[in-house]
Parts: C-alpha cells; sequence; structure tokens
C-alpha cells in the first residue's frame, strides 16, 4: 500500500505520525493554513474564510531545547514543548495563528509566540471566564472582532451563509465522532484508546470535510474488523490535561485495560458540545464555545448567585457528565492525569476525586512532565490501581 | 553597635513618612482582625485591583486576603504544617504556595471547628464569601473553587478582561471590556445585597471610589519622581507602602493624607538631590515580590552603590487619566482596573511589544528611569509572577542593553533563596552592567 492509498485508521495514524503531511500539500495547493491553540479559537470562522484550521500541539519524544531561552521551566511542559517546536520551525507553514485565553501560561506564551515567531497573522481571543449572559456577549462582541481582523487579512467579506455551512458541517463531524466513541460502548471497544488519539490528532491537522471522510471510513473499518482491541477485565475512563500522544494510553492498556472513554482536550472534551442553529451563527457559536465546552479553565457554579454552597451539589454541576460517561460507557475505573504545573486541572483533582469517590467509582491520579521518559514509574502506579479495581 | 552594624543600617535612607503610613497598614490590619472576631462579615478576596474591594467596603464587608496571608504564614514560619497538610489532602504540589498554605488552613480549620491555634495574627475567620478575581492567573479562581471541600461560603468570580495588545487598541474593545466589567459588577452588588440582606449605599462607594483613585494618583505621581538621579526612593520604601493602594489597607482618608506625606518628602529629597542610597551607582530594577525573611541583601546592595528605583509593574498603580466624566461610581470602578491592566497597551504596540503588561513596563521603565541592570526574583510557585521573566531579561538586554540576572525564590518557601549565590551573581552583574553602559553610550543612547 502506498502513502496516497492509506484509508481509515491507517490514514489517521500516518497523519498522526507526520501531522503536517497534509496541511503541506494543501500549501502547496494554494490554500491558507492557520495554526489556533487550544479549544477557543472558533473553527467555524476559518473555515468560513476557506482557511484550514490546524491545532498548535507538542510534541512527547522531541526534547525541549530552545524554548528554555524565552520561557522558564517551571511552567506547562505541554506549552513549552508546542513553542518550541514553533521556534525549531515545525509549524513554518502557517500563514498565521489564532491564540486564546486558555489559561494564564497559555495567554502569556500566545504572546511570546507573537514576539519570537512573528506570524504574518495573529489574532487574540480574551476568552471570558464565566458564562454569564455578560460574558457571552462579550465573547461574541470578540467574535465579532476576530472577524474584522480576518477580513482585513483576507481581503474577503464573511458571508453568513458560508459560516451556517461550517456550523453544519462541524456539528457533522461532532455527530461522527459521537458514533466513534459510541463504538467503544460495547465490549471490547472496538477501537483502541491509541487508536482514538492518533484519529483526533489526525482531525486537528486537516481540514473539516477531509476529516469527515476520514471519520466515516474509521467507522465503517471499525465495525468490519476483527482485529480490534481485545476484551479485558478493566474499562478505563482518562480524564485531565491535554493528550496528544499515544504513550500514556499506550502505557495504560500494555497492563491488561482498555481505555475506553476520555475527557480531555484532544478528545470528546473537543467535539462532543455541538452548535445550535440559531439566527445569528454567532449566538450558536459564542454559547457553544464558552458554555458548552466542558474545560475546568471555565468558572461553573451549580446555580447563578447562590448564597450557599454545597458542595456535591457544585462537583455535581462541574463533574455530572462525567458520572453519565462512567455509565454509558460501562467504565470500572478512572484515570484521573495532569501534565505537571497545569492549574487548571491541578486544582480540580481532590474534587473530582472526592465526586467519583461519593459515587464509588475507583480513581487514581497520576502527574507527568510530559515526556516519555516519565512514563515508567507511572506504569507501577496504574498496574497497582488495577489490582485495587480488582 | 559596631561600626559596620551602622553603616549597614544607613545603606538605605529610608524615607521618614514611611513609617507612619505603614502603621496605618499595621492598625488596619488589626481592626480587621478585631472586626471579624467579633462577628462582622468577611469575604476572603483575591487581591483584585480596586475592582471588588470598593463594592465590599461600601457593603460594609470586612475583607481579609488569603493571598497576603501566605505571605504573613510564610514569615511567621507557619506556612509549612499547612502547606503539608494541602499535600495530604492530595493537592499536587507545584500549585501556588499561598494557595496551598490556605487550602491546608481551611482544611485544618474545618477539621477543628475553629480557627488553628497555631495561625499567626489571629488566623483568618470563616468567611461569609469567597470572592475569586478573573486577573492574571488561574489560581484565583481555581483556589476559590476547590476550597468548596472546606467552606460552605458560595464563591463569585469577577471577570476581568484581557485582551492583546493590538487587539485592545481595536475600535470599541476598550468600550466593551468596561462594559463587560460594569455589567458583572452590578450583578455582584445585586448578589451581595441578596447575600447580605442589606443595600448598597451607593454614596458611600461613590466616595471610595474616589479615594482609591486619589490614593493611586498620589502614589502614581510619587513614583514617577524616582525618575530623578539620585533616585530619592528605594524598592524598600515602595514594598513597606504599597499595601495602602493595593489592598486597599487602612483607613483610605489616613492613607491619602500619609500618601500625600510621603509624596512632600520625596518632593523635597528630589529638590535637594538627596537619594536613597548614598552613592548611586547602579540603577536597578526588582522584578517580582522580594525575599522578605533577606531584606537585608538590600542593604548590602546598597553599599555597593545599587538603587533600586522600580519594582514590578503587577504592585503600581494605574497610569492616572481623568475620571471626572464618569459619573457612575462602577464604571469609574471598571475604568480604573481596566487602565490598570491595559495602560500601556498603546505604548507598547508602538514599540511591536506584546506583552503589554509585566513585561512591556520594565523595557519602558528601563529607558524612562534609566536603569542599569534588573534583579528578577522568580517565584516558583507562583508562575504568572514568573513566566515573563526570561522575555523581559532578553528584550531589555537586546534592545536596551540593559542586563538582568535571575536569583530565583519562592513565596512561602523562603528557603529557596541563596543569598551568598545571588551576592556572587551581583558582582558578575556588575561588570555586566558597566560593559553595558558602554555600549549603550557608543549607540547614543541618553543613558
Ligand atoms: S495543559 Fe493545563 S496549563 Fe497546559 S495549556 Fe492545557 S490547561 Fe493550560
Ligand atoms: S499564583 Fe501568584 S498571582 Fe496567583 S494567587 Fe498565587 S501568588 Fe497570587
Amino acid at each position: 500500500m502506498t502513502a496516497e492509498e492509506k484509508k481509515g485508521i491507517a490514514r489517521a495514524k500516518e497523519i498522526y505520525q507526520d501531522r503536517a503531511l497534509r496541511a503541506k500539500e494543501l500549501k502547496a495547493e494554494g490554500k491558507q493554513v492557520m495554526g489556533y491553540f487550544c479549544l477557543y479559537p472558533v473553527l467555524e470562522v476559518l473555515t468560513a474564510f476557506d482557511i484550514a484550521p490546524f491545532r498548535i500541539l507538542g510534541d512527547m519524544k522531541e526534547p525541549i531545547t530552545k524554548a528554555d531561552a524565552c520561557l522558564p521551566t517551571v511552567v506547562c511542559p505541554f506549552v513549552r514543548s508546542a513553542f518550541d517546536l514553533g521556534l525549531k520551525g515545525r509549524y513554518d507553514f502557517f500563514d498565521g495563528v489564532v491564540m486564546c485565553h486558555s489559561c494564564d501560561i497559555g495567554e502569556k506564551a500566545s504572546h511570546i509566540w507573537r514576539i519570537y515567531l512573528d506570524p504574518s497573522y495573529y489574532h487574540f481571543l480574551d476568552t471570558p471566564h464565566t458564562v454569564h449572559k455578560a460574558a457571552q456577549e462579550q465573547f461574541k462582541g470578540q467574535l465579532e472582532d476576530f472577524i474584522k481582523t480576518l477580513e482585513s487579512f483576507t481581503g474577503k467579506e464573511l458571508s453568513t451563509d458560508k459560516l451556517k455551512e461550517a456550523v453544519e458541517i462541524y456539528n457533522r463531524q461532532r455527530a461522527l465522532v459521537r458514533e466513534l466513541y459510541d463504538l467503544n460502548k460495547s465490549d471490547p471497544p472496538l477501537v483502541s484508546g491509541t487508536e482514538i488519539i492518533e484519529i483526533m490528532v489526525a482531525l486537528m491537522s486537516i481540514p473539516v470535510d477531509e476529516g469527515n471522510d476520514l471519520l466515516k471510513q474509521v467507522i465503517t473499518e471499525a465495525k468490519e474488523r476483527s482485529d480490534g482491541p481485545q476484551k479485558k477485565p478493566y474499562r478505563l475512563l482518562v480524564w485531565g490535561s491535554v493528550i496528544d500522544n499515544t504513550a500514556l494510553i499506550e502505557m495504560i492498556e500494555s497492563v491488561g485495560a482498555n481505555v475506553v472513554m476520555d475527557d480531555t482536550c484532544v478528545g470528546s472534551r473537543a467535539y462532543f458540545p455541538v452548535v445550535e442553529t440559531t439566527d445569528d451563527p454567532l449566538d450558536g457559536l459564542a454559547y457553544r464555545y464558552l458554555v458548552e465546552l466542558k474545560c475546568p479553565r471555565t468558572f461553573w457554579e451549580a446555580e447563578y448567585g447562590e448564597t450557599k454552597k454545597d458542595y456535591i451539589k457544585d462537583l455535581d454541576s462541574r463533574f455530572g457528565y462525567v458520572k453519565d460517561y462512567i455509565k454509558e460507557w460501562d467504565v470500572n475505573g478512572v484515570i484521573l492525569q495532569s501534565v505537571r504545573y497545569c492549574d487548571i486541572h491541578g486544582y480540580e483533582v481532590p474534587g473530582i476525586g472526592d465526586y467519583l469517590n461519593h459515587n464509588s467509582l475507583p480513581n487514581i491520579y497520576i502527574e507527568h512532565d510530559y515526556s516519555e521518559g516519565a512514563l515508567a514509574p507511572l506504569r507501577t502506579r496504574v498496574q497497582a490501581f488495577l489490582e485495587l479495581i480488582g | 553597635m559596631s561600626d559596620e552594624k551602622k553603616k549597614k543600617k544607613k545603606a538605605i535612607n529610608r524615607l521618614k513618612t514611611m513609617y507612619p503610613l505603614r502603621a496605618n497598614i499595621d492598625k488596619g490590619y488589626e481592626r480587621s482582625v478585631e472586626a471579624t472576631k467579633a462577628g462582622k462579615p468577611t469575604a476572603w478576596s483575591m487581591v483584585n485591583w480596586w475592582e471588588a474591594d470598593p463594592i465590599l467596603k461600601a457593603m460594609d464587608i470586612e475583607i481579609v486576603y488569603p493571598e497576603n496571608y501566605g505571605a504573613v504564614c510564610a514569615a511567621f514560619g507557619k506556612a509549612q504544617a499547612f502547606l503539608d497538610r494541602s499535600d495530604a489532602e492530595g493537592f499536587p504540589t507545584h500549585m501556588c504556595g499561598y494557595a496551598r498554605n490556605c487550602i491546608g488552613y481551611a482544611a485544618k480549620m474545618k477539621e477543628l471547628g475553629e480557627i488553628p491555634s497555631e495561625a499567626p495574627m489571629g488566623g483568618m475567620p470563616k468567611p461569609m464569601l469567597l470572592l475569586c478575581s478573573g486577573a492574571l492567573c488561574d489560581a484565583r479562581i481555581k483556589w476559590f473553587q476547590a476550597l468548596g471541600r472546606y467552606l460552605d461560603a458560595p464563591v463569585w468570580t469577577v471577570e476581568m478582561p484581557h485582551p492583546g495588545v493590538e487587539e485592545s487598541q481595536m475600535p470599541g474593545v476598550r468600550e466593551k471590556a468596561i462594559d463587560f466589567m460594569v455589567k458583572e459588577l452590578r450583578e455582584f452588588v445585586v448578589f451581595l445585597e441578596r447575600l447580605t440582606g442589606r443595600k448598597m449605599d451607593w454614596n458611600k462607594l461613590d466616595e471610595i471610589a474616589n479615594d482609591l483613585i486619589a490614593i493611586n494618583k498620589i502614589w502614581y505621581d510619587l513614583n514617577e519622581m524616582r525618575k530623578v538621579r539620585p533616585c530619592p526612593m528605594h524598592s524598600r520604601d515602595f514594598w513597606t507602602c504599597m499595601n495602602a493602594s493595593l489592598f486597599p489597607a487602612g483607613d483610605p482618608k489616613e492613607a491619602l493624607r500619609l500618601y500625600q506625606d510621603m509624596y512632600d518628602e520625596v518632593k523635597q529629597r528630589v529638590d535637594d538631590k538627596i537619594g536613597a542610597v548614598a552613592n548611586e551607582k547602579y540603577r536597578m530594577i526588582f522584578g517580582e515580590l522580594p525575599p522578605w525573611h533577606a531584606l537585608k541583601i538590600f542593604d548590602e546592595l546598597a553599599e555597593r552603590g545599587w538603587n533600586f528605583v522600580i519594582e514590578s509593574w503587577a504592585y503600581q498603580a494605574p497610569k492616572p487619566m481623568d475620571y471626572s466624566k464618569i459619573s457612575d461610581p462602577i464604571e469609574r470602578i471598571a475604568t480604573q482596573t481596566y487602565q490598570w491592566l491595559t495602560g500601556y497597551f498603546e505604548d507598547a504596540l508602538k514599540e511591536k511589544e506584546y506583552m503589554g503588561y509585566f513585561a512591556y513596563p520594565y523595557i519602558e521603565w528601563a529607558r524612562t528611569f534609566q536603569c542599569d541592570g534588573a534583579l528578577f526574583h522568580p517565584l516558583i510557585t507562583c508562575r504568572t509572577a514568573t513566566n515573563h521573566l526570561i522575555l523581559a531579561q532578553d528584550r531589555l538586554l537586546s534592545k536596551w542593553n540593559v542586563p538582568a540576572m535571575i536569583a530565583e525564590g519562592d513565596i512561602v518557601d523562603l528557603n529557596l533563596f541563596d543569598y551568598a549565590d545571588t551576592m556572587r551573581k551581583a558582582e558578575v552583574l556588575e561588570e555586566m552592567m558597566d560593559h553595558h553602559k558602554k555600549v549603550r553610550q557608543e549607540r547614543g543612547l541618553e543613558w
């Protein structure tokens, strides 16, 4: 089979292994490719301008050598890795970047990216922290400004119809990802957790229509193949900070478990919320990206303006969807994981642990420094955890 | 006292007016502790740069700042037990030291049902509200959310937009951001009224908002006088007195009067050409909070002619602007806070510097305060205070030939600061400063 002929899961793996593969071809065809950081840059807008979005990720295998000259070592190693790749020219094919206020270091690294990499187009989306009505309006206003900058960059005017079309095609992608994840409700799951990472990374590296074709191939293949994952006693959900490399999941799956579900941002978190159809598409988009994305970077309260805090109710409002996943995917253990120095996830750990314990769901917290070498000692902890589940 | 000791004590010429100002701050703390002990409703609040403080004060809610209390516990040597407790509760050890201190404290308080006896300065009483701030770091939201484990107080977050430098100058962005803050603050007032069962005293709010603007104005103007040679006021005086503006601690009217006295004293020194350091050889920037337990290092450096003339942006008052046409106190409050956050952005954009706060002010000040070098003190567990320092170091050198040294420390783990090593590095920095001074002159720069 030649490189061009690969399809489905093999094609996803191929793109995962060489993320820029398709993007560079697109560039050669004259298409613009725009890097974006985290989940908050609204992809529908880029697509409506006929720009291919490409998610900025790190590379666990690549030692960080250049970023240290611009960023201290005590910040999120994922961000440092992504920035390191930028400095090494791995993202030189971008026509520009769209950054956002994901977290403190995400914000600062965005500005640092602009200073050191000097992209032709740069826009920073200042995502609000709360989901109040005023915050939604504020975010919508920011999307209008974002559109203005793209209009001046591309020399094109955004058409509402094209934006609506983009919403539809992304919603199709989200539905297909759901369908893919649904395949893992069976026992054994039809797609391994490792393959899921490869597919998600591939989706974030190619245009949305091509992603949809890829997903259809993957779903058909997974349903038909006989060499899928084996039945194992442990069906795990992995929660936490970004996982854009297969190493961690491979390690977990190599000790006798299937990772059947995730709540991470190169996974279900990025795809499960859909955009509601609204007269002004920006209303639906602002709502989906600010309110529906379930990243702990956003401040949620169980009840707006509550004057007394009920801890379990609070946890339920923040993590209730994880409980639903656990039920639907018949999960019997949860791995809470985070990269070191991630405050967004770090502060959540005892809370989500309490919530899972309250619902009698075994869980364990593991922390790593976004390098393959750091995974070895974690292997023993995961093994011990599995023994505990029994 | 030996002659040497006498000499060391005098190396920095402290401002006389600093003492009563500090006393007012301390008195404010004591009053606050007494009031909360007497059962006055208390909010635990993140430092919020005057966005929520005036509203809480106008509603007669006492404010306790756990960030500040973290520093108190560290200074009293009481932080470690609380940090250990936070670790035992399962919170990652890399988190903000002040947050871990507070989490450990809250866990202990819940367990005992009362303020832990080892808590210094009377401890922090059980709050009726936890007030997060959207400013700067994630800890300012996530930490109080996590406290739900131990406290049943409601949590509220005041929003603070953080536009990019160029984005902030787009038409309408400033207005929209302020409008957003205003809307959120109005909701906050409604919420507080429900929580306390009291009505907002709008006249009082108006007065407090004005007081804080006036305090910040005089504090800003006073610090501007440090641009002259020799610089009349050392960073030590800044740190001793900044709380009257930053928190804002102490009676505001009294603080205003005392800042005015301080202004007069600094002005007199400017007129008389009196420096805070006898022979000012190196005009220095200090980056981040100082090593509180090792402040004597500044005396030793002062003996070598180091005069610290400016410090980190985050603790400074906003650039003054005209608020007289803003009749609504909430809008005035939001405008001042937004001004603090974005006040340097327009100039930053002109220079194509895209980290408009934290890093850019150092770059501007290096020129306007005519600095020779910088001493950066990154705080290992406060990443917000740390993540821009390498950038600032790089930009200062490449743009102005102003070298900076880095001496690591922490906000609660006081042992991290290596005094002897810092002094060794300081000697090396002196050589670099001498060299770069010549380069600046060759480049035709003003200093
Ligand atoms: S892993 Fe955490 S710290 Fe890193 S970019 Fe994501 S949210 Fe921010
Ligand atoms: S991380 Fe720094 S800025 Fe944030 S709460 Fe802690 S000490 Fe304050």
